[in-house]
Parts: structure tokens; C-alpha cells; sequence
């Protein structure tokens, strides 16, 4: 049976030329050649030989990249001519992917061009790749039969998922699953919904008694002196002015009790918001929580974060503020409307004839509406932008003399802003202007009509005409709500899909269900060829092995970038690696529960983190509960000790983003002694001491020899003094273990670690140092 | 403080092991490191290479490919091209500061390098743009002809390079581009609304 599933007209090509289709071990497309057009194409390995198809380019073709249409269009108009080369895999000794700026090239013994393609294909060809290298290079141990490609296509309509490791259709999703996803969210607040409800309706028949008790009733039965209709409410005897009075009242009531019902409404209105939005963001952040730190590393994160937080205000704004009122709205139009045309049919149809115009026009406008918002908001935003980069960068500012130029660049921003709000501005007049004439229009021509009306006096009254034309005036509301609700609805259920994305995102680094317990972990470890890279195809850790044994302080050196703080992050299982396994006292960290393992591993690294708080909690971070003879000796320890009293409020000094600057090595100091109180089984020190002077990191070493005492040490450092009391050093270059041993066999190796050590005491000896 | 192990320039005599270390040779490849090497037709000879590259020689140096890059692939897109080793610490082996400094052949050959490194088809004309769930499907014609791809609307995903100029870059980060904004007709220009 053939394992890869290839278009019919490559399969017969390649047939054509002798190789079947069983041989074929992988394959994968090119849509590019090396003029820079579109061209297909198809590279296809066999055990022996690799295979390419080319075509002439086809600028007619529509190509569809990932997550657009379907498996079958992007086959579909392949062509079914091929010509096609044969290549001997005894020609080939290497196959790399090169990849370029937005493309790939397939290269061949280091410098002959296969294929290009774009990267729609670039996973696949390096599935290829990788193939042709286990055939080159059989390794046993690591035969790992590549999965097949994982499903990248909706089952139900066929469309490629934009993202493979969520699996969600964008077009086959229930748009009324998000609707009811958010309204789970207001489920604790049901009886306040309830009363909101209420109030709506209430001000909603309120508004339709309105006009009745100000037209007809004042009009046509008070003022016209109508005793039976006196008679009817119970009032005898022709007191009209009791009646007077009482209409007053009346309408006086209806007024406030609309008036109240408002206050009441918009009360629970700014509750239930809050309320939803609190309980939102807080999901958010225990999903951002869980989520695992190459999450954070992805290029997308910061943006979407403040998005997603801004977009939990969005959608509970317009469930608050729209979804009611479509009920309420629809409601109003469809009972005014009923009421209009039973007191007059001819009347109503008349105000009917201009309320479409204005829906049309107040819809046609609204896109020039969007773009002038949209540029009001990026001239806002430019304008922040500028005032957040002065005042982070103040110090640049002023010390290269250019706050001249700031001003000045300011000025243009603020200048375009201003532009921006006033043709705001000058639209929204045009357009209120418009679309208040329509209206007012309708209201002129009801009014003459049923002027005419009144005047022929064809039964029809002056009070029922005003009645009718506070009716057609309560038209507008729904009428302008109507005309821009559907875009509203689809903007939120937008902010409300880009929330539970990362609801839904899946951590990549999962805990085991059933964790082995390890409460007190005796910190040996064993790395177990290890291999682990970022990006799936760049390894930055290549099958490493290494025996950390109990209490052994090993130093790791090796050049920026060659992955030493990868190594470490691996430890702490911020990472998992894609191939080997990491072994802490015999159990893979993998069946470790997070707690017990972070429990036990600190990390000191070169980047130091200080949480606003004081210097107190900022050494309590990992142990809350230790008292203050604990965190002193923490302090005293790590050489923080005096640093922090000389600042006038000691432990309690307020530092952080909002507080105290600190200086390199006085963050690091904290962050040792945050290390120490944690009171690791293991300790990993990542470049711990590289912001302090010669001097201080003297004074840190010592209180490191301290500290190493019966743990576990992994320590990173460029400058090798650092190094000076490991047990035993290792030396890793571009992901691999290249130098190992101790300081002594080290140097008698006259490799990498001699130089290195040559080179900084020679350096040091030329400043005259030591 | 230089790279410790390997030589700036060139493969490096011997293996990791034996080569002896010797300060003054580090130093002074640190100096030739600090040095901006300007090549020119005078100085410097590019070839086509059977396998589809470009290999240099300059002086008493020959490399048998290197990769040509942009130092300003968007605002200076023919001056300085930085001509450097092909291998994964990518060293400058110098600069051609103007492509009007070199032959009219070279000049081509290292252009065509160029155009299929930064690889971005041009947006001409935008059929539809539709946007759902965060995601925004695109379906335009290019100068290479019609593309239909997806973007993710959260992400930057639409660069500004300039009022006028965008670049557009898909789920798989290939590439798009629209020179001019300006030219485009209302139709097309209200469906890009959202990215602008």
C-alpha cells in the first residue's frame, strides 16, 4: 500500500519514469521557481532517489494558501504535465532548507538549488528533509517513525483551520455557541437581568402611554370638555379641572416613574456590566496563568493580551447595551407601529413612506463612519505611542538634546489628531443634519396631512394628531438602532471569539494527571538524549546527555546562544523536549506534579524580575510564609543585606516598576536572595553574577558556597572565575556537549574551555587584574 | 570580547583541538571584524554558480556562495547589500554600497538573489477581504498572479511601513505587499478599511 497520498498526474509521471508509488516515502509540494513565480512543483523521496517535478508557471492558477479554502481547490487545477528529474540519493550528500525572508529553498550538497517554495509548504519539506536524513544516516535509537501529517482540514466543510493545534472551524462555528458561551457569563446575575428587563419594559409601555395621555386624553376629552369620558374614569358632575388636575398628575407620574425606571435600570445596568467584565478578565488571567511560557515567546501575545482585555468590555457592553434593546426595540416598533395604525391606517402608512430613507442613509454612511473613527483612533493612538516613548526614554531625550525635535514630532501627531476629531466632527453634522431632515420631514408631512385631516373634519381630532406624532417621533429611536445593531453584534461576537481563544488554548506543557508524588527529591538528574529546538526544525538542543549526580555543582560554558539557558529551562520543564527525556531522581519530570517539581527547582537568571512590593515580599516571593529572621539571613546571605538599609525605609522600601530603582547587581542580589529563602533541592544559577562587580560577585560567591551545600547546582557563567569551585564543568557548542570533565582535565584538553580560560586571564593580566 | 573558537573569516586552520591560541592573531581578527569591506566592480568578481547562487571572489579570497542581503529592504532596497558566508554564523565578507558600483551583469545576478530572498507579491487589485473570528480571508490578485490567503487579525500581522505602504503577512508569514494605498479604488480601499 502506498504511504503517501499523491495528486494522480504526479503518481503517473512518476510512474512514467519507473518509480512506483510504493517507493515513495515522502513527498512534498513547491509552488515556486527560482524567477520568483508561481510554478508547481513536487519534490518526492524514495529509498534511493529524490525525485523532482517542475511545471512551467501558471500565473492563471489561483493559489490558496493556508487556511483559505479547501484540501480539493488547492489540488484541483494541478497540472497534468510534469517534467520531471531524477536525482540518485548517491548524488545528493546533504539536503538543507534554506528558508528566506518569506520563502524556502531546497538546497542540495550546500549548493545546489532543488526547489523554492513559499511557506505554505515549508513544514512538509522539512518533514522531507528529515527523512532524507535518517535514510542517510540511520540512527537506530532515534528511528522514530515520523506521525503522518496531523489533520489540518475541517471535516465538515473542508476548510484548512487557520490554526492546526486548534482545531476549530472559524466557518463551521456556531455563531449562537458564542452568543450563548458569553450569556453563561451573566447566569449568576439572572435576577438582576430580570429587574433590568422589567424597568425596560416598563419605560417601553410607559413611552406608549405617553403620547396617548398628552394627545388624545388632554386634547380630545379634558380640554374638549368630553363628560363621557369624564363619566367613564368616574369623575361626575363636569369637574374639569379635577379632571385637569388629575391628567397633570397623571402625566407628571408617567414622566417620573420613566424617569426612575432609568435611574433603576442604568443602576443594574453598571452593576451586571462590572460585575461580567470582573468575571471575564479573571478567566483571562487564570488562562494566562496556565498557559505555557512559549505562549508568551509566540509574536502575537502582547497585542492580543491587551485586546482580549479591552474586548471583555466590548462584548459585555453590547450585551448589555444592544442585546436588550434589540428585544425592547423590536418590542417599541412593532407596538407603536400597531398602535399608529389602528388609531389612523392612512396616517401611519405616510409616516412609514421616509422612515426607510432614513435607515438607508444613516446605513450607507456608517462605513465612511468607521474609517473616520478608525483614523481618529490611530492619530490617538500615535499620539500615546509618542508621549509613552518620551517618557520611558526621557533620559535619551534629554541627553542627546532633542527635545526640539520631540516637540516638534509631537506637534504633527497631535496636529493629525486634531484633523481627525474634527472631520469627525464635520461628518456627524452632515449626517445628523441628514437624517434629522428625514425625520423631521416625516414629521411635517404627518402634521400637515392630519391638519388637512382635522380641518375636513373627517372624525379625526387635534389631540389624537399630536398623539400620532409623538408616536412617529418614538419611531426614530429603534428605527436608528436597527440601522447599526447587526454591525455592533458582529464586532462583539468577534471580541468574544478572540476571548475564548485563548480561553481555549490548550497549555503545550500539560501536567500529569496522575503526578508521582515527590516531596522531598534528592536532585539527581539525568538527561536522556535530550533534543529540543523552539522551532520543530531548529534544534537548539541536539541529543544531549548528561548525569547530574546529587549535590554536584556542575558549571556549564559555552557561547551566547549555544543554548546553556535552554538547557536549564528544560530542567524546570518550562519546555518539554521533543526527543529524549529528563529524569529527576529516576522519574521522568513528566509524571512529576508542577508543584513538587518548581517547588524544588529556583532559578536564578540573568533576567531578574522585581514585582512592585517591597523588598520584603519581593525575597518572600517563593515562600510567603517565612518570617523575618528568615528573610534577613536570606538578604545577608545573597550580600543584600546592606544594600537595602542604606535605602532610607529598609525592608520596607517600596520597589518595582512603581517604586525604588534598583541597579543590575542590586535586582540580582534580591533575586539570589529570593532563591535562597525558596530553599531549593536544586539550584540553577543563569548567569547569577554577570551584572555585579568583581567585588560583589567575590561576596556572592561566598554566600553561593553556602548555598550549594547539599544541593544540586547547575551553574551558567561566561566569566569562568564564577566557575572556579564546580565540581565539573561542561562545555556546550551549537546544542552539543563538546567539551566535559573537570577544570583540570579541562584545561589539559587544550580545546575550547583552555582558550577561553587563556584568553580572560591574559585579558584580566593585560588590565592588570589578579 | 571576540567570538572565542572560530576565525572571523574563512574556514579556520586545523581542528577545534590542536589550533594553538595565539592573542594577537584573535586580535587581529577582531580588527578585521570592525573593518566595513566595500566591494566594488574594481575589487570584487561575482559569478553565477551552476546550482542557481552567486560566488565571490574578492582579492585572494573565493567563496564559493554567499548569500546577498538587504541591510534596507524597505526604504533602500539597491544600496548597501551586505555580501556574507552562507553558513549558520553568517559572516559579512563586505558590502556593495550602491548597485550602480558594480557591473550591470552583477548588478542582475545579485538582484535576481535578492528577489527571491525577500520574495512579496505585490498586491494589484482586492477582490474581497472578509474578516471572521480574528482571522481575515484575502482574496486578491497579485503581480504573480491570483492569491487567496489568511491572516490573523491579532497578530501584527499588517506592517505600515509607511502612510502609504503595507505589507501583509499570512498565517504562515508569507509575505504581501501594497506599495501604494492610494491607488487603490473606494471599493477596495473600504474593504481593507479595517487594516489600515
Amino acid at each position: 500500500m502506498e504511504k503517501v497520498k499523491l495528486p494522480k498526474s504526479v503518481r503517473a509521471a512518476l510512474e512514467a519514469q519507473g518509480v512506483s508509488s510504493e517507493a515513495v516515502l515522502r513527498a512534498s509540494a513547491a509552488d515556486m521557481n527560482t524567477s520568483c513565480e508561481y510554478a508547481d512543483g513536487y519534490v518526492v523521496l524514495t529509498a534511493d532517489t529524490l525525485c523532482l517535478l517542475t511545471s512551467p508557471p501558471n500565473p492563471g492558477r489561483v493559489r490558496s494558501f493556508k487556511g483559505y479554502g479547501t484540501k480539493s481547490d488547492a489540488d484541483a487545477e494541478l497540472p497534468q504535465e510534469w517534467a520531471v528529474k531524477l536525482l540518485p540519493l548517491t548524488e545528493v550528500q546533504n539536503l538543507k532548507i534554506e528558508r528566506q525572508v518569506a520563502c524556502g529553498l531546497l538546497i542540495a550538497n550546500d549548493g545546489d538549488c532543488l526547489a523554492a517554495f513559499s511557506n505554505l509548504h515549508i513544514k512538509n519539506m522539512h518533514r522531507l528533509v528529515r527523512a532524507f536524513d535518517r535514510l542517510k544516516n540511520p540512527q537506530p535509537d532515534f528511528m522514530q517513525e515520523e506521525e503522518d501529517e496531523e489533520e489540518e482540514y475541517c471535516p465538515k466543510c473542508g476548510t484548512m483551520y487557520p490554526d492546526k493545534n486548534r482545531k476549530i472551524c472559524p466557518k463551521c462555528m456556531d455563531r449562537s455557541t458564542i452568543f450563548m458561551r458569553v450569556l453563561r457569563y451573566f447566569r449568576p446575575y439572572a435576577g438582576k437581568m430580570a429587574v433590568m428587563l422589567l424597568c425596560f419594559f416598563g419605560i417601553a409601555g410607559m413611552n406608549l402611554v405617553w403620547p396617548y395621555l398628552n394627545g388624545t386624553v388632554l386634547y380630545d376629552h379634558v380640554l374638549k370638555k368630553d363628560t363621557a369620558f369624564l363619566e367613564r374614569i368616574g369623575i361626575h358632575d363636569a369637574g374639569f379641572v379635577t379632571a385637569l388636575l388629575l391628567i397633570v398628575l397623571a402625566m407628571f407620574f408617567a414622566r417620573l416613574s420613566i424617569q426612575l425606571l432609568s435611574i433603576l435600570q442604568g443602576v443594574f445596568t453598571a452593576q451586571i456590566v462590572t460585575s461580567v467584565v470582573r468575571d471575564l478578565k479573571k478567566d483571562i488571567f487564570k488562562a494566562m496563568g496556565r498557559l505555557s511560557i512559549s505562549f508568551y515567546k509566540s509574536r502575537q501575545t502582547g497585542s492580543l493580551m491587551t485586546r482580549v482585555l479591552s474586548d471583555a468590555e466590548r462584548v459585555t457592553g453590547f450585551f448589555i447595551d444592544g442585546a436588550p434593546y434589540i428585544l425592547i426595540h423590536t418590542f417599541t416598533l412593532i407596538s407603536t407601529l400597531t398602535v399608529m395604525f389602528s388609531i389612523r391606517w392612512e396616517l401611519a402608512l405616510v409616516s412609514c413612506i421616509l422612515l426607510p430613507v432614513s435607515v438607508v442613509v444613516g446605513f450607507k454612511l456608517r462605513p465612511y463612519f468607521w474609517r473616520l473613527f478608525g483614523r481618529s483612533h490611530r492619530a490617538e493612538r500615535a499620539v500615546n505611542s509618542q508621549v509613552n516613548d518620551n517618557l520611558t526614554g526621557a533620559r535619551v531625550v534629554k541627553a542627546f538634546g532633542q527635545e526640539k525635535r520631540e516637540l516638534s514630532r509631537f506637534h504633527t501627531n497631535n496636529a493629525r489628531m486634531m484633523d481627525a476629531e474634527l472631520s469627525i466632527v464635520k461628518f456627524d453634522n452632515k449626517f445628523t443634519f441628514l437624517y434629522h431632515t428625514t425625520q423631521e420631514l416625516t414629521g411635517f408631512v404627518v402634521w400637515f396631512i392630519g391638519a388637512a385631516m382635522v380641518l375636513r373634519g373627517t372624525n379625526f381630532e387635534l389631540g389624537v394628531l399630536i398623539t400620532f406624532a409623538g408616536y412617529v417621533g418614538q419611531l426614530s429611536g429603534p428605527m436608528n438602532f436597527f440601522s447599526h445593531v447587526f454591525h455592533w453584534w458582529s464586532n462583539s461576537l468577534n471580541s468574544a471569539q478572540r476571548m475564548f481563544e485563548i480561553l481555549d488554548s490548550i497549555p503545550e506543557i500539560q501536567e500529569s494527571e496522575n503526578p508521582v508524588p515527590m516531596p522531598e527529591p534528592k536532585g539527581d538528574i539525568m538527561l536522556d538524549h535530550v533534543t529540543f529546538g523552539y522551532e520543530v526544525n531548529k534544534p537548539v538542543l541536539k541529543n544531549i546527555s548528561l548525569h547530574i549526580r546529587e549535590g554536584e555543582m556542575l558549571g556549564i560554558v559555552g557561547r551566547s546562544g549555544a543554548g546553556k539557558t535552554t538547557l536549564v529551562n528544560l530542567i524546570s520543564r518550562m519546555y518539554d523536549p521533543q526527543e529524549g527525556s529528563i529524569h529527576l531522581d529516576g522519574v521522568n519530570v513528566r509524571d512529576l506534579a508542577f508543584h513538587d517539581l518548581r517547588r524544588n527547582v529556583a532559578m536564578v537568571s540573568q533576567e531578574t524580575y522585581i514585582f512592585m512590593g517591597t523588598v520584603e515580599q519581593n525575597i518572600a516571593y517563593a515562600n510567603p510564609k517565612a518570617s523575618k529572621a528568615e528573610i534577613i539571613r536570606a538578604a545577608v546571605l545573597a550580600s543584600a543585606h546592606d544594600f537595602i538599609l542604606r535605602m532610607p525605609d529598609g525592608y520596607d522600601t517600596i520597589i518595582g516598576s512603581a517604586g525604588r530603582e534598583l541597579s543590575g547587581g542590586e535586582r540580582q542580589r534580591i533575586s539570589i536572595a529570593r532563591a535562597i529563602l525558596a530553599n531549593p533541592k536544586i539550584l540553577i544559577l543563569d548567569e547569577a553574577t554577570a551584572s555585579v562587580d568583581t567585588e560583589t560577585e567575590k561576596a556572592i560567591q561566598a554566600s553561593i558556597n553556602y548555598l550549594i551545600k547539599g544541593r544540586t547546582t547547575i551553574s551558567i557563567a561566561h566569566r569562568l572565575s564564577t566557575l572556579r569551585d564546580a565540581d565539573r564543568l561542561v562545555v556546550i557548542d551549537n546544542g552539543e556537549i563538546t567539551e566535559e570533565g573537570t577544570q583540570q582535565e579541562l584545561t589539559a584538553l587544550h580545546g575550547t574551555y583552555y582558550k577561553l580560560m587563556e584568553l580572560q586571564t591574559k585579558a584580566l593580566a593585560l588590565k592588570g587584574i589578579e | 570580547m571576540p567570538p572565542f573558537g572560530k576565525s572571523p573569516r574563512g574556514p579556520k586552520p586545523g581542528g577545534d583541538g590542536e589550533e594553538e591560541f595565539n592573542l594577537e592573531q584573535m586580535e587581529k581578527e577582531t580588527e578585521e571584524m570592525l573593518k566595513l569591506r566595500y566591494l566594488n566592480r574594481d575589487n570584487a568578481q561575482f559569478e553565477r554558480t551552476k546550482g542557481g547562487f552567486v560566488s565571490l571572489r574578492v582579492g585572494e579570497e573565493f567563496y564559493p556562495r554567499v548569500h546577498v542581503i538587504r541591510m534596507f529592504p524597505f526604504s533602500d532596497p539597491t544600496k548597501y547589500i551586505s555580501i556574507r558566508t552562507p553558513d549558520e554564523h553568517s559572516k559579512e565578507i563586505g558590502v556593495v554600497e550602491d548597485m550602480k558600483q558594480v557591473s550591470k551583469e552583477t548588478a542582475e545576478m545579485l538582484t535576481e538573489q535578492l528577489n527571491l530572498r525577500y520574495f512579496t507579491p505585490i498586491i494589484q487589485k482586492i477582490i474581497n477581504i472578509k474578516d471572521e473570528y480574528g482571522y481575515a480571508y484575502f482574496d486578491v490578485v497579485t503581480d504573480r498572479g491570483a492569491c487567496r490567503f489568511t491572516i490573523n487579525i491579532g497578530s501584527h500581522s499588517v506592517v505600515h511601513l509607511s502612510e502609504t505602504r503595507i505589507l501583509i503577512s499570512d498565517i504562515d508569514e508569507n509575505r504581501f505587499e501594497i506599495p501604494d494605498v492610494t491607488v487603490l479604488s473606494a471599493k477596495e480601499l473600504k474593504m481593507l478599511d479595517l487594516f489600515l
